[in-house]
C-alpha cells in the first residue's frame, strides 16, 4: 500500500468515527435558496482525505453569514499537502477544535453574525475561486509552507482585491526565514514591517498593551503547572515574539504575521484547566480584534 | 369673397348683435307668413294631372323658400355694433424688443426689418390707419417694459422676452384712459417673468381685448436646436454627472452629428447623434466627470451644419459649482461587516468624501473610524440635533430601531425632512422591517414599503443579480465604468460585455422588499435565482431632503469576487456616485440662490438667503452680508434684508457689470457669532437664450388673443388690424347699426330659388 493510499483509507475511517461522534453542537444550517460555497475545496491531490471527520461531514456553507473563519489548506514544504512536517500538522494544525472555539468565542463577545454551523470549519485551498467569498483567512504553521504557483497567484490576487490573511504560529529562524520568503513569492517588492503596539488593530476592540508570547499547549501546561523552567518559545532563537506585517498602498494591513506564538493552540485548548486562562484570554482578544480590523479596514 | 356675399367682414358678426328693425308688430309678421305659405301651397294644387305629389312639395317648398327670403328682407335685418368713437379712444401696440426679432422673417427681411416698416415714425399704411381712429401708444418689450415713441427706437437686444409683465404694465399705464385694446407683435416667445396665464386674468376681468400679430416662420427649417439641459446647481468634485440632452431637428432627417460637451476650451466628452426622421427630436445621453473644482461653465454643443436658419441654438451654455468641499457622511452600523471595509476602501482616496464609521461591536461598545477628534461620538449614536445636524448624510447599516431612543429617531426623520440630509438605509439581518423599523418614525423616510418581516432572517436570504432600470440608466449611480475581467473568465453565452452591469456577480439580501413608496423612483433591480423582482437601489424626496434605500448586505462582492478582475473599479465607482448622490443638493445653514445663473452686464440680480441655527432652525434676527466678487478680484458687499413673510429669509439685490463669473459670498452673525456662510454664482455676459424655440409660437398667440377677445393676425392680414379695432366694445363707443338686407347674398339666394322652381317645371313639363 503506497504512503497516499494509506492516508485515504486514514481519512475514511475518521469520517466514519467523527459522525457516529455526532460532535456537531449546533443545528443543521436552515436551507438556502440559492448559490452555497462548497467547504473543503482542497486540489485533486488526495488531499481531501486529511480532511478531519467533522469537516469531511459538511457538504456545503451556508452562505448568509457576515464572518466565516476560513481555514487556508496550503501545500507543505515536506510534502504536497502541508502536513508532516514533524512538529504539528501544517495547514491542519489545532483544526477544527481551533475555529469551534474561536468562533463560539466571536459570537459570545462580540455582536457579530459568526458563521458557526458544523463547528465553524471553512477550509478552502489558495487556488479555489471561492476563496474570494472569505475576506479573511487563517494560516496557521506556515513554517514549512511551500506555495505552488497556482496557491501563489491566488493568494497574490486575494490580497490585492481586498483580503486578509492572519498567519499563527511559526518560531525561530528557520521557519522565519521560509515564511518571508514565502511572502516575499506572494506579494513582491511589500516589506514585512513591524506593527507598533499604537496601531489600530491593538485598539479595535481590545486594548492590547504588550505582546505576549503564547505557549504551546504541552509548553503551556508547564507554565500553568508552575514547572520551574517551563517556557513558552520553542527554541531556534524563538524567544521574543513579535507581530508584523504586511501593507497595501493605503497602508492598511493586508497580512499579519503573528511570529514565535502560538494563538491557535490557545483558543484550541481554551478550556483546558492546566492551559493558563491568561494565555486564551489575549489570544482571543488579539483574534478578536484581528477579526474586527479586517472587517473595517 | 365673405365679404362680398355679406357685404361686412366677419369681425363685425362676430362683434355685434343681429336684430329686425321692421316697424311691424309680431303678429302681423306671423299672418303674413301663413299667408305667403298658403298662397305658395294653393298655388301648386291647380297645376293638373301631370304634377305628382312630390313635384308639389318640391315646388311648393322652393317658392316658401323664396317668400321667406323676401320676408326676411322687409323684415329690416340689422347688424347692431358697439364701434370706438374716432380719436377718443387709446390704443396700446406692444412691440417685443428681443433679440429673437434680429431673425429671419416669413418672405424674406428680419421680424426687426417688419416692425420698423410697419410701427416705424415714418409711418405705414396700418399705423396711418391706427392713429385716423386712434390714440396709439407703443410699448416695447424684453427684459422690462416701458414707453417708446416709435418703433424706430427698438435696438432689439433683450437677452429675454417677459410677455406677461408687459401686458400687466401696459395696462396699468394706460387704465386711466379709454382703452380700446392692446396689440401685441411679437414671435410670441415669453421666457422669462411669470406665466402668461397669469397675465390673462386681469385682462379678462377688465374686458380688455388683446390683440395679437405673429412674426417669423411657424418653423425654421433647416435647423438643429440643443434643447432644454438640466445641471444640478453644485456637485462634489469627482462627481460623475449624466445628462440626457434632447436635441431638434429640421431638415436633416436620417444625417448624423455629434454633441459636444466643453468646459471652457476642454473637451469632456462627445457624443454620436443619429437624427430620425424629419421633426424627430433625439435624446443623446453624455456622460462625464467634473475633477476641476470651482464655478465651471459648461457648453452643450452641436456644431452647426451648413444652410441652418439660426446658428446661435446649437449651443447651451450652463454654470455648475464644483465643491472642493470635504463631505462628512456618518456610517452607524450594528455590527462588524465586510460592507464597513470595503465601502471604506471604496472612498479611501477621495478627497471630498469623509465617512465616519460607528461601529457596534458589543453591547454597549462601539468603534470609531474617522472621527476627526476624541469626542466625537464618544457616547454613541448622537443624541442632539446639533450633533446630528452636522453630518451630511446618515448611512444605517444592520442595526435594529429598538437600538435608538424614539427621540433618536425622530431626529433621524428630522434630518432628512428638516435638515435636508441624505439617509442611505442598507440591507442586513437587523435593517428595515427585519429591524424592527416598521411602526417607527423612520417608516416613512423610507423609500421602500416595509413587508412583514420573516421570523428568521436568515430564511428570506436570497440572492439577487442586480441590473439598472430605464431611470437607473439615466442616473449617475449607474455609472460605474467598464468591466475588468479576470483573464480567465468565463462569460455566459448572450451576455453583454459592453454592459458593466452583466458581469457583475450577484448580492444576498435578507430583506425582502417588492415594492417602493408613491413618487419614489427605483434605480436598480435584483432578479433572484426564483425569477423574482427586488428592488436593490430606489429612492425619494421626504421633506427637503432625499431617502435611499440600498437593501442587500453584500455589495462588496463587486470587488472581491474571482469572477471580477482585480483592477476592477465597478464597485468603487459605484460607492462614489452614490455617496456623491447622497451629500447633493444637502442644505447647509446658510445657503445663497441668485434669481439667475446668467444675467447681462449691469443687470440686476435678486438674491434670496436662508439662515438657519445649528438645530436648522429659522432664524430671523442675523446680520447677513453678500460679498460679490467680480472676475478681476473688487469686492463689493450688500445686506440682505429679513423679509417679513418668511422666517429665516432674507433678501436683496446685486447690480453686476463685468463680465464673466461672479462669486457671491453670502456670511450670516448672529451677537457676533458666525452662523454660517454660502457661496453661489453668477456669469455676466451676452445670452442666447432668445434663439431657442424662436419660430412663431402662433398656438400661444392666439390663445391670447381668443381668450381676451382679441383677434390673431399675421403681417400678411395684420391691414385688417385698424378696422376690427373698432368694434372691440371697449373704449368710449356709440351703437352703430349696419343694414343687412342689401346684402348680396339674400338677392343671390332669392334669385337662385326662384330659377330653381322655374327649372323644375321646365324639366317636369310642368309649365
Amino acid at each position: 500500500m503506497r504512503l497516499i493510499e494509506l492516508i485515504a483509507v486514514t481519512g475514511a475511517i475518521g469520517v466514519v468515527v467523527g459522525v457516529v461522534a455526532g460532535a456537531d453542537p449546533h443545528p443543521p444550517a436552515p436551507p438556502v435558496e440559492s448559490t452555497t460555497f462548497t467547504s473543503v475545496h482542497l486540489p485533486d491531490r488526495g488531499a481531501d482525505a486529511l480532511v478531519t471527520p467533522r469537516a469531511r461531514a459538511q457538504q456545503a456553507v451556508d452562505p448568509s453569514h457576515d464572518f466565516y473563519f476560513t481555514r487556508v489548506a496550503y501545500s507543505g514544504r515536506r510534502n504536497p499537502w502541508g502536513w508532516g512536517g514533524g512538529r504539528g500538522g501544517g495547514w491542519r494544525t489545532d483544526f477544527p477544535e481551533a475555529e469551534f472555539y474561536f468562533t463560539q468565542l466571536l459570537g459570545r463577545l462580540i455582536e457579530i453574525d459568526v458563521y458557526t454551523d458544523h463547528g465553524g470549519v471553512n477550509v478552502l485551498t489558495l487556488d479555489d475561486p471561492a476563496l474570494r467569498r472569505f475576506p479573511f483567512v487563517y494560516i496557521v504553521e506556515p513554517g514549512r509552507m511551500s506555495l505552488s504557483e497556482a496557491e501563489i497567484r491566488g493568494l497574490r490576487l486575494y490580497l490585492e482585491a481586498g483580503g486578509f490573511l492572519m498567519m499563527d504560529d511559526f518560531w525561530g529562524v528557520r521557519e522565519t526565514s521560509i515564511v518571508e520568503e514565502q511572502l516575499a513569492q506572494v506579494l513582491p517588492g511589500r516589506p514585512i514591517v513591524e506593527i507598533p503596539l499604537d496601531h489600530p488593530i491593538f485598539r479595535s476592540v481590545y486594548e492590547i498593551e504588550e505582546i505576549r508570547q503564547v505557549p504551546n499547549i504541552r509548553n503551556g501546561r508547564n507554565v500553568g503547572a508552575g514547572y520551574v523552567g517551563a517556557r513558552t518559545d520553542e527554541g531556534d532563537h524563538s524567544e521574543i515574539p513579535s507581530v508584523r506585517g504586511i501593507m497595501d498602498d493605503d497602508g492598511r494591513l493586508m497580512v499579519i504575521i503573528n511570529q514565535n506564538t502560538d494563538l491557535g493552540d490557545a483558543w484550541e485548548w481554551a478550556e483546558d484547566p492546566w492551559y493558563p486562562l491568561d494565555f486564551s484570554t489575549y489570544a482571543t482578544q488579539v483574534g478578536i480584534n484581528t477579526v474586527v480590523y479586517a472587517m473595517s479596514h | 369673397m365673405f365679404e362680398f356675399l355679406f357685404k361686412y367682414r366677419p369681425v363685425l358678426f362676430e362683434s355685434g348683435d343681429f336684430t329686425f328693425r321692421t316697424p311691424w308688430p309680431v303678429g302681423l309678421v306671423v299672418i303674413a307668413a301663413v299667408i305667403f305659405v298658403g298662397v305658395a301651397v294653393l298655388t301648386y294644387r291647380g297645376t293638373g294631372r301631370k304634377a305628382t305629389p312630390a313635384d308639389r312639395g318640391i315646388l311648393s317648398a322652393l317658392r316658401i323658400a323664396a317668400l321667406a327670403v323676401l320676408l326676411f328682407s322687409l323684415l329690416q335685418p340689422t347688424l347692431v355694433l358697439e364701434s370706438v368713437v374716432e380719436q377718443r379712444n387709446f390704443v396700446g401696440v406692444l412691440l417685443d424688443n428681443s433679440r429673437s426679432m434680429t431673425l429671419p422673417q416669413e418672405g424674406g427681411g428680419t421680424r426687426a426689418d417688419f416692425i420698423r416698416e410697419t410701427f416705424g415714425a415714418e409711418g405705414s399704411e396700418v399705423v396711418d390707419a391706427l392713429n385716423e381712429r386712434f390714440s396709439v401708444r407703443y410699448f416695447h418689450f424684453g427684459n422690462e417694459t416701458g414707453r417708446v415713441e416709435s418703433a424706430d427706437a427698438l435696438r432689439f437686444d433683450g437677452t429675454r422676452t417677459d410677455l406677461a409683465s408687459a401686458l400687466v404694465r401696459a395696462q396699468e399705464t394706460l387704465s386711466s384712459v379709454p382703452l380700446s385694446g392692446l396689440v401685441v407683435v411679437s414671435d410670441g416667445a415669453s421666457n422669462a417673468g411669470p406665466a402668461l396665464a397669469e397675465a390673462l386674468v386681469p385682462l379678462q376681468a377688465a374686458s380688455l381685448p388683446v390683440y395679437s400679430v405673429g412674426l417669423g416662420p411657424e418653423r425654421l427649417d433647416p435647423d438643429i436646436q440643443v434643447d432644454r439641459v438640466e445641471l444640478p446647481r453644485s456637485v462634489l468634485r469627482g462627481s460623475d454627472i449624466v445628462v440626457d440632452v434632447p436635441v431638434t431637428q429640421r431638415g436633416f432627417a436620417r444625417r448624423s452629428a455629434t454633441l459636444v460637451v466643453e468646459d471652457g476650451a476642454r473637451r469632456l466628452t462627445e457624443v454620436p447623434l443619429d437624427f430620425g426622421e424629419d421633426g424627430e427630436a433625439v435624446l443623446a445621453r453624455a456622460r462625464f466627470t467634473l475633477d476641476e473644482a470651482g464655478p465651471r461653465a459648461l457648453r452643450f454643443r452641436v456644431p452647426v451644419q451648413e444652410g441652418e436658419e439660426v446658428a446661435r441654438n446649437n449651443a447651451r451654455d450652463l454654470l455648475i459649482d464644483v465643491r472642493e468641499d470635504r463631505e462628512k457622511i456618518l456610517y452607524f452600523e450594528g455590527e462588524p461587516r465586510y460592507e464597513v471595509k470595503f465601502l471604506r476602501r471604496a472612498i479611501w482616496r477621495d478627497e471630498n468624501i469623509q465617512v465616519v464609521v460607528l461601529q457596534r461591536t458589543a453591547d454597549g461598545k462601539y468603534l470609531r473610524l474617522d472621527v476627526d477628534d476624541g469626542d466625537e461620538l464618544v457616547t454613541g449614536f448622537p443624541r442632539s440635533r446639533e450633533e446630528l445636524f452636522q453630518y451630511r448624510a446618515i448611512i444605517l447599516g444592520s442595526v435594529e430601531a429598538s437600538l435608538f431612543t424614539a427621540d433618536q429617531l425622530e431626529m433621524l426623520a428630522d434630518f432628512v425632512s428638516v435638515r435636508g440630509g441624505g439617509l442611505l438605509l442598507l440591507g442586513g439581518r437587523s435593517a428595515l422591517a427585519e429591524g424592527g423599523f416598521a411602526g417607527t418614525a423612520l417608516e416613512e423616510v423610507s423609500p421602500v414599503l416595509l413587508e412583514e418581516p420573516a421570523a428568521d432572517p436568515r430564511s428570506a436570504y436570497t440572492q439577487v443579480r442586480v441590473r439598472p432600470t430605464p431611470a437607473g440608466r439615466a442616473h449617475p449611480v449607474s455609472n460605474i465604468g467598464e468591466a475588468i475581467l479576470p483573464e480567465a473568465a468565463e462569460v455566459a453565452e448572450g451576455v453583454d460585455l459592453d454592459d458593466p452591469w452583466a458581469t457583475l456577480p450577484p448580492l444576498s439580501t435578507m430583506n425582502r422588499v417588492v415594492r417602493t413608496r408613491p413618487g419614489a423612483s427605483t434605480l436598480l433591480l435584483g432578479t433572484t435565482p426564483g425569477g423574482e423582482d427586488r428592488v436593490v437601489l430606489a429612492s425619494q424626496r421626504y421633506g427637503r431632503g432625499t431617502s435611499i434605500a440600498f437593501p442587500v448586505q453584500d455589495s462588496w462582492i463587486w470587488q472581491m469576487d474571482a469572477t471580477v478582475g482585480v483592477e476592477d473599479q465597478r464597485h468603487e465607482r459605484f460607492w462614489q456616485q452614490l455617496l456623491r448622490w447622497l451629500v447633493e443638493d444637502v442644505a447647509r445653514p446658510v445657503s445663497v440662490t441668485p434669481e439667475r445663473e446668467q444675467v447681462e452686464s449691469d443687470e440686476s440680480v435678486p438674491l434670496t438667503a436662508e439662515v438657519l441655527d445649528s438645530a436648522y432652525l429659522a432664524v430671523n434676527a442675523a446680520a447677513v452680508v453678500a460679498s460679490v466678487t467680480a472676475p478681476g478680484g473688487t469686492v463689493v458687499e450688500t445686506p440682505l434684508r429679513w423679509t417679513i413673510e418668511e422666517d429665516g429669509i432674507y433678501r436683496g439685490s446685486v447690480t453686476l457689470t463685468e463680465p464673466g463669473v461672479h462669486t457671491i459670498e453670502v456670511v450670516a452673525t448672529r451677537d457676533g457669532e458666525t452662523l454660517g456662510s454660502s457661496s453661489s454664482f453668477v456669469q455676466v455676459g451676452p445670452s442666447d437664450e432668445e434663439y431657442f424655440d424662436a419660430a412663431r409660437r402662433t398656438a400661444s398667440l392666439r390663445r391670447l388673443a381668443e381668450v381676451t377677445g382679441g383677434r390673431f393676425y399675421t403681417p400678411s392680414t395684420i391691414h385688417d388690424l385698424p378696422e376690427d379695432l373698432r368694434f372691440t366694445g371697449a373704449g368710449v363707443t356709440r351703437v352703430d347699426e349696419r343694414d343687412l338686407w342689401d346684402m348680396p347674398i339674400l338677392l343671390l339666394l332669392l334669385l337662385g330659388l326662384i330659377g330653381a322652381e322655374w327649372g323644375y317645371r321646365r324639366f317636369k313639363g310642368l309649365v
